[in-house]
């Protein structure tokens, strides 16, 4: 989230799409609702009638995986009606910037950008750049009438999405679109603000990234990001699923969002050089340019003495990726299947219900050597050998399941969506004889290294050298009981040596060697300070020389009335509530809507000779703004300090574009003739690869005419592991369903209450049929088109009787959005058929569901 | 007389003025005082955060004698001030339920059912594994083409600057195991993710995703 | 002493989260029963001695031709003059009290009802909500949590609403709040309603039809007299004893 929960409230209007935040962010609705009863609208978008559309002011229906074509036509209307925010996109985003003359656009180009290479299915980007001046910076013309500039190729874009194309891609009514478009289109001014929420109904798609990207132009057409009541909010699904993407638990980042380097990067310093951006504009701050910094503190964090200049701070410890791979979660568990793992940890997950495509996972867990587990309780991973159609005397696989306590049976903090960091505490001692997961690391990290240490084996320093200094070492040299609070700490960071500030004389101690840093603003690159995570210094700090859990406070005070609270546990970065808050305010720091003033430049006083400062939230850098003497541009984690409307870096187009689905009834794009799909999905290239091409996807309306959808309910979390378990939530939701239209089910027979047995190319599923009006058929290019959907949190597992049903996720594609492969869950094509009666369904003449 | 909800409306307007008089046996005055102490009374409050979704909502856990009684909202805090869902609602079941891992299991290659087993067992198995498949499957370097720069010249009467590359075939240190890969996990606290990433890494696993990939 | 107390619960701000259903048996420590996926959302199908508040579903299509989709979080309304007391103080006495400071209609898990008893004292209920343990002989139903609110607590239920769909407080300040958001509702809602709130203690505000919430939303008479034209009826003459009731 850009902003925050309580933010919500501000809003005038809330965009809900590809997110239902009564079923899955139940507590959001509080700020909604609060939002509602100050005069603000809730819209919803969405394939069905969801629990958020049962409150909102205004419902307009989507087919699944049409969302580029709804904002695009958004993006349509408001640039034809001009209701976006002038002074904003001129000054605070690259809407003035000249593109290179020979970038062409998928209208010129029959469905794609300039620069595409058929075979190999990927852009050259040549086209996709600035006109840079002499200096370096991107030519501007700030009249936005150049036919080169950003803007006005955006309006050329988008003119393709007219009312009548959109709406017969969509299927929303006429009247529905036009109505959201002008409710989200009233906000491009100064005193009214928009926010919208999303979660996987916009990134599970193989446009994923492309979709949040056609909201966020938006966002920024209409001056609504970094203001109080606007931005751009992902509702995260998991309680700690910032905190464990912040702390790089993926295969491209490590902590901080510090790429993974690659085989070809041998060097810190080629290391640095690549990855560290350089701004030759000169009013932009270019926060990343203190990469180098982040990233040495990180090394002397994990290889603490082991790490000097000498050796690189011990980068050539870390492992590396070739240059190119792909190790992201479909790749990983495709090398799974093709025997590539001995060993595989399933550490608080189970991606047998988890993961697309969930039937192939389940036999690729067959081919390892050995797995571990870690869970509170038995789940369809840990005991994948013994589930539905398993073989377990033919399973070679050996499996440790290990028990980790619960989140009340120890301490630690977590993130949660809007970037606030809560410790929580200890309540009970761990049931039976579980473990806190950070005990288990203990072990594990002591047990290998002791092996290396008596046996030597295949290059031993990255485990010997790491440092673990968390807590008091028994006889053996293992930490008896992890300290979580050091840990914290280390994440912090500390000073390494003591640090002075020599620009002055006689130089004077910044930080003495042992002390926690304050910020990261303190860090530096020569391996005097070290710091686990950049993003989280400042989370653990020094006042009046003692260490203070800056995540344990609970402060109420909310000095602005905006629910910023800023003495409530901790935000990163910095404290910080409402992140890109600079370009809340005019270039000469006066909020662009005085009555919701995130921050606010406060010249200095003459009489009492207070200097010039900010006040309000913490605000993005100190620099002072835009239109004084050393005043920066706003968005200061982009090298040319504005919002980018034009998004070159993205792998498949500067501007989002309508494709299909992979799966999807739709036999040819009306956006274009040639391109159905994503052109830079590279599907020969996979279909070739797989076995059985179909299990990625399969492109057979025919045989599967209906469009599915997955997503969760209230009382389930995720797979379910965490709450089938619980009899009061399984009392409540105990059963896999299928939710389809009255039209769908007369048409197949089924009525209310019906086992139906739903089939895609992946797998087949049973459930009992819902049957209700709040799903509807949609009316696609006068074609009709059914769709149903499905939650996934169900498993063959438990309840130990299997009257839950199972997983989903055995339906879904094995494919996904091209920049970051998230698997397209929300949109697939499934058939569906009746296989038992009901068993005396509830059914009053309303047809109650 | 026989009562029922049909004769209580028939007779409603008639015998109302009956009521106060307690005609019906309906009888307003002697009212009493329904004393249940209350449960929580004696507990120990703790302040949690919730486990499941991202909103972070606080809760106060009432425990006695080390045992959970009661979990509901946190009043003092900013985003749920006191309020939760269903699955908020009910974490008090996460720490009594039965279905909860109290030891280790293990389950042999082959095997059609779990074993019990102590935890230094499992643990020194399971370093093993790593060990094992780590030594036999560590790569330290990859052989791999890279664009390098072979010259650059500037061609003084145009101006311009020009580089040349070619593909060169080079070996780079990578320090890997490849035969290992960990997923996981959203659902642990920030020291701990921290910790997984050094560990890990340490190990020289890349194949290291999670939740938010999905 | 406590104010007598009431509940408002404003349906147009329900979301169907089931924080409420879920935090009652939470408190209550009841039982979760044995259920079955069975065409719809809502589970368990009923009330029980086990769930004493429970989120009815009821989705449809409205006039617009819009789907709409409406919960309910049925529970006991603390009639002020309880007919389930009537019947009991009869069939089966001292089984139902009103709480002395709160006004709460409790069933006192002490006593034993005789399944006569019981037909009676649930068919006189105009809104359905008292059920019974055959084995043990014991009613049960919503307890108004007076043991939290004696202590100055809220109801489990209102307390864990996210929305503000469900308050509780003095009555005053309660039928006050009622009236006033009945009001705001109107202006877009021209169907909305408050059920009985001059007879009952939990006062629902619907934005449609009772009816198409569920059956016993309010008070409708299979003849077609309202029960809350009954119940007005029956309440009329004690408007000011009402009052002061409080």
């Amino acid at each position: 989230m850009t902003n925050h929960w309580g933010d919500l409230k501000n809003a005038d209007t809330i965009l809900v799409m590809g997110c239902n935040p009564a079923s899955n962010h139940p507590i959001s609705m509080r700020w909604i609702m609060k939002a509602k009863q100050r005069g603000g609208k809730l819209i919803c978008v969405d394939p069905r009638f969801t629990q958020t559309a049962a409150v909102a002011d205004l419902y307009a229906p989507i087919r699944s995986g049409t969302d580029i074509a709804f904002l695009g036509g958004m993006i349509n209307y408001i640039l034809e009606r001009n209701l976006f925010f002038k002074d904003y996109v001129v000054q605070y985003t690259d809407a003035p910037f000249l593109v290179h003359p020979d970038f062409k656009m998928p209208g010129d180009l029959d469905g794609v950008f300039s620069g595409y290479n058929e075979k190999d299915t990927k852009y050259d980007r040549k086209t996709w750049a600035y006109q840079l001046d002499e200096k370096g910076v991107p030519r501007k013309d700030p009249t936005l009438k150049d036919p080169n500039c950003v803007f006005h190729l955006l309006k050329k874009h988008y003119s393709r999405y007219t009312l009548d194309t959109v709406t017969r891609i969509t299927g929303t009514p006429k009247d529905k679109c036009e109505a959201v478009y002008s409710a989200i289109g009233s906000t491009g001014k100064p005193d009214r603000v928009a926010t919208g929420c999303y979660a996987m109904g916009w990134t599970q798609h193989t446009v994923g990234v492309q979709n949040i990207r056609a909201f966020t132009i938006i966002q920024l057409l209409l001056g609504n990001m970094g203001l109080a009541g606007g931005g751009v909010n992902a509702l995260r699904g998991e309680g700690n699923v910032q905190g464990s993407t912040d702390h790089g638990l993926l295969f491209h980042i490590w902590t901080g969002y510090n790429p993974t380097p690659t085989a070809s990067v041998s060097t810190l310093k080629e290391y640095n050089e690549k990855f560290t951006p350089t701004a030759k504009e000169p009013k932009s701050v270019n926060w990343w340019g203190n990469r180098p910094k982040y990233i040495a503190s990180y090394l002397k964090a994990i290889y603490g003495d082991n790490a000097t200049k000498e050796n690189d701070f011990g980068y050539a410890l870390l492992p590396k990726l070739d240059d190119g791979m792909n190790a992201s979660w479909l790749a990983l568990f495709a090398r799974m299947y093709r025997d590539q793992f001995e060993g595989f940890f399933a550490w608080g997950m189970n991606p047998a219900c988890s993961s697309p495509g969930a039937g192939k996972v389940r036999e690729a867990l067959g081919k390892l050597k050995w797995m571990v587990n870690v869970n509170l309780y038995d789940n369809e991973t840990a005991s994948f050998w013994r589930g539905p159609g398993m073989k377990p005397e033919q399973i070679q696989t050996e499996v440790f399941l290990l028990p980790c306590c619960s989140s009340i049976e120890k301490e630690g903090s977590i993130s949660n969506s809007s970037r606030l960091v809560q410790w929580r505490y200890k309540a009970i001692e761990p049931v039976g004889r579980s473990m806190p997961d950070a005990e288990i690391l203990n072990e594990l990290y002591f047990r290998v290294k002791k092996l290396y240490e008596k046996e030597k084996g295949a290059f031993p320093d990255p485990i010997l050298k790491l440092t673990w200094d968390y807590g008091e070492k028994d006889r053996n040299g293992k930490i008896k009981h992890l300290d979580i609070h050091k840990v914290a700490m280390e994440i912090n960071g500390y000073y390494q040596e003591d640090v002075y500030d020599k620009t002055v004389n006689p130089p004077k101690l910044i930080g003495r060697k042992g002390d926690l840093v304050p910020n990261f603003v303190s860090l530096r690159n020569d391996g005097s300070t070290s710091s686990g995570n950049w993003l989280y210094c400042g989370s653990y700090t020094l006042k009046d020389g003692k260490p203070v859990n800056m995540m344990a406070r609970r402060g109420k005070e909310d000095p602005t009335g905006l629910g910023l609270h800023p003495n409530w546990a901790w935000a990163w970065p910095l404290n910080r509530r409402i992140i890109y808050n600079r370009a809340s305010v005019d270039p000469n720091g006066n909020p662009w809507d005085p009555n919701r003033a995130v921050i606010r430049w406060k010249p200095a006083n003459t009489v009492t000779g207070a200097p010039a400062r900010w006040e309000g939230d913490i605000p993005d850098g100190p620099a002072p703004p835009l239109a004084e003497k050393d005043g920066k541009l706003p968005f200061i984690m982009k090298p040319l300090g504005v919002g980018t409307i034009f998004g070159a870096g993205l792998g498949d187009g500067p501007f989002p574009e309508h494709y299909e689905p992979l799966e999807s009834p739709v036999v040819s794009n009306p956006m274009s003739k040639k391109h159905r799909v994503n052109p830079t999905i590279p599907m020969a290239r996979l279909q070739a690869m797989a076995k059985d091409p179909s299990f990625l996807f399969s492109f057979d309306y025919e045989r599967y005419p209906i469009v599915a959808t997955t997503y969760r309910v209230s009382e389930h979390w995720q797979t379910g592991v965490m709450t089938r378990h619980l009899p009061w939530l399984l009392e409540m939701q105990p059963q896999m369903f299928i939710e389809m239209s009255l039209e769908l089910a007369a048409e197949k027979g089924i009525r209310n209450g019906d086992t139906v047995a739903v089939t895609s190319a992946r797998g087949e599923l049973s459930g009992v049929a819902i049957v209700t009006d709040r799903f509807r058929s949609f009316k696609v290019m006068d074609t009709t088109i059914h769709q149903v959907g499905m939650p996934w949190c169900f498993g063959w597992q438990y309840p130990a009787d299997g009257s839950g049903g199972d997983s989903a996720n055995l339906l879904i594609p094995f494919m996904g959005d091209p920049n970051t492969l998230i698997p397209e869950s929300k949109a697939f094509m499934v058939n569906i058929r009746k296989i038992a009666g009901q068993r005396s369904a509830m059914q009053n003449e309303r047809g109650q569901s | 007389m026989k009562i029922n909800r049909r004769s209580f409306l028939k007779l409603s307007g008639a015998t109302a003025g009956t009521f106060m008089m307690g005609g019906l046996g309906f009888d307003l005055s002697p009212v009493k005082a329904y004393a249940r102490e209350l449960r929580i009374k004696k507990g120990k409050e703790t302040t949690t955060i919730c486990c499941y979704c991202s909103v972070g909502c606080g809760i106060l856990v009432h425990t006695l004698e080390g045992k959970v009684i009661n979990a509901e909202g946190d009043p003092d805090h900013p985003v749920n001030e006191g309020s939760l869902c269903s699955k908020g609602s009910t974490i008090s079941q996460m720490a009594t339920n039965e279905s909860r891992l109290r030891k280790p299991l293990y389950r042999a290659p082959g095997a059609k059912a779990w074993k019990e087993v102590e935890w230094d067992w499992a643990l020194d198995r399971v370093a093993r594994r790593i060990k094992d498949t780590r030594d036999r499957t560590f790569k330290p370097t990859v052989r791999t083409t890279v664009r390098e720069k072979f010259a650059a010249e500037s061609a003084e009467e145009s101006g311009l600057y020009r580089e040349t590359f070619a593909d060169v075939e080079k070996e780079f240190v990578v320090n890997r195991a490849e035969g290992i890969a960990h997923v996981g996990s959203a659902a642990l606290d920030n020291e701990e993710c921290y910790l997984v990433q050094k560990l890990v890494r340490s190990w020289g696993l890349v194949h290291v995703e999670h939740q938010a990939r999905l | 002493m406590i104010a007598r107390k009431s509940f408002f619960i404003d349906t147009t701000k329900c979301t169907g989260c089931r924080g409420c259903q879920a935090a009652c048996k939470q408190w209550n420590q009841n039982p979760a029963t044995k259920t079955r996926q069975q065409g719809m959302y809502q589970n368990p199908p009923d009330l029980s001695t086990a769930t004493f508040k429970l989120v009815r579903f009821s989705s449809g299509t409205g006039p617009s031709g819009d789907p709409e989709w409406y919960f309910f979080p049925d529970q006991c309304r603390h009639c002020i003059y309880p007919p389930c007391k009537m019947a009991a103080d009869e069939k089966a006495p001292g089984s139902v009290i009103l709480d002395v400071q709160t006004r709460a209609v409790i069933y006192d898990p002490a006593v034993k009802v005789s399944p006569e008893a019981f037909k009676a004292i649930r068919a006189i209920c105009p809104f359905d909500i008292p059920r019974y343990d055959e084995k043990s002989g014991r009613m049960a139903k919503c307890t108004m949590c007076v043991d939290r609110v004696s202590e100055g607590m809220l109801p489990a239920c209102v307390k864990t609403c996210p929305t503000g769909a469900m308050q509780f407080g003095d009555r005053g300040t309660i039928r006050k709040m009622a009236e006033e958001r009945l009001d705001e509702v109107r202006k877009i809602y021209g169907r909305a309603s408050l059920v009985v709130p001059e007879a009952v203690r939990v006062i629902f505000l619907l934005k449609d039809y009772p009816e198409k919430y569920y059956e016993y939303a309010a008070t409708e008479d299979v003849r077609g007299i309202t029960r809350k034209t009954a119940l007005k009826q029956l309440l009329h003459p004690f408007a000011a004893v009402e009052e002061w009731i409080g």
